[in-house]
């Protein structure tokens, strides 16, 4: 059975079971597709796996206007790590959510550049290995200067939009240092110091989990996920740390504080 | 970590100091701001298009 008839299958019998009010899943929208929940009796057949969407952010939504409801959800492991994440400060409960684990095929991995594509339950697909960013490796081969001029040209087709912070599952804080003005002026394009950018790498620091979702929302393609891999490398060299492994790993900029602040 | 983020985008980590004075040490704070200012006036401005106002 392909993958997407395994799915549909896993989605069937959770939705059939009782056990969940509802499954999260993509559905096939026009040439693309869109989170849909699937509750009991609902049609499967427009079932979908791909282009996937920011559905971590989604599932923090639905458990704010529904803290109490039993859901199931399809996961890629991008989603899942970001599950964790969220779920480490306080965004989503994880105890009230089945996950249905599915693994990208090669060519989605290849779409997202990415190291880790699969979650840790696989019901749906074959795992295949991650790969390296090729962009991060051309990225380790420029100078300091040669990293300044590579930033400013993409910050400089900045129009300050949003959407990198917007779509961004990890970005969930109720007032945002972005929409300040003693941080960021509103209104003007181009920021001649990237503020705005700086804030942003700053604040993705040990929970970005490289889901590509702010790449792929940026109108002006800036290559945002290169800039927060090499922090998370970073993280990890400095604290061992790597957003979304597990749920038992707190994250290290919160427990380094704690034991002191009393 | 802001010092990671500082070479990563291409800007001199040396521009940023990270130092914990107590309170009770004023002549330290002096020579600790003093020696840092030096530093920064030595590097010069950073090269943005319109100086390092906020963006």
């Amino acid at each position: 059975m392909d993958r997407l008839a395994v799915t549909h299958q896993a989605v069937k019998q959770l939705l059939e079971s009782g056990e969940v009010e509802g499954v999260l899943a993509l559905r096939a929208s026009g040439p693309s597709t869109i989170l849909h929940l699937y509750r009991k009796g609902d049609d499967l057949s427009d079932l979908a796996l791909w282009p996937k969407y920011n559905a971590p952010k989604i599932m923090d939504l639905l458990q704010r206007s529904a803290p109490d409801a039993r859901l199931g959800m399809v996961v890629r492991g991008c989603e899942e790590r970001g599950l964790i994440e969220l779920a480490k400060h306080n965004q989503v409960a994880l105890d009230h959510l089945r996950l249905i684990g599915v693994a990208c095929t090669a060519e989605e991995r290849d779409a997202c550049r990415c190291a880790w594509p699969y979650p840790t339950q696989i019901d749906a697909g074959e795992r295949v290995e991650g790969i390296a960013d090729a962009l991060v490796a051309e990225h380790d081969k420029l100078s300091l200067e040669e990293r300044g001029e590579f930033w400013k040209q993409h910050f400089a087709r900045c129009i300050k939009c949003y959407a990198c912070r917007t779509v961004c599952p990890q970005c969930f804080c109720e007032v945002c240092m972005l929409e300040d003005s003693l941080w960021v002026h509103t209104g003007t394009m181009t920021p001649p110091f990237p503020t705005y950018h700086l804030i942003r790498a700053y604040h993705t620091v040990a929970k970005c989990v490289g889901c590509m979702e702010c790449e792929a929302a940026c109108p002006a393609d800036i290559p945002l996920p290169v800039l927060y891999a090499l922090l998370r490398r970073d993280a990890e060299e400095m604290f061992g740390y790597v957003p979304g492994r597990s749920v038992d790993e707190l994250p290290p900029l919160v427990v380094e504080t704690l034991p002191q602040g009393g | 970590m802001f010092r990671s983020l500082l070479k990563q985008v291409g800007i001199n980590p040396e521009r940023m100091y990270l130092g914990w004075i107590s309170s009770s040490e004023p002549a330290r704070f002096s020579e600790v701001v003093q020696a840092f200012a030096d530093k920064v006036r030595e590097l010069g401005p950073l090269e943005t298009k319109q100086g390092t106002q906020n963006g």
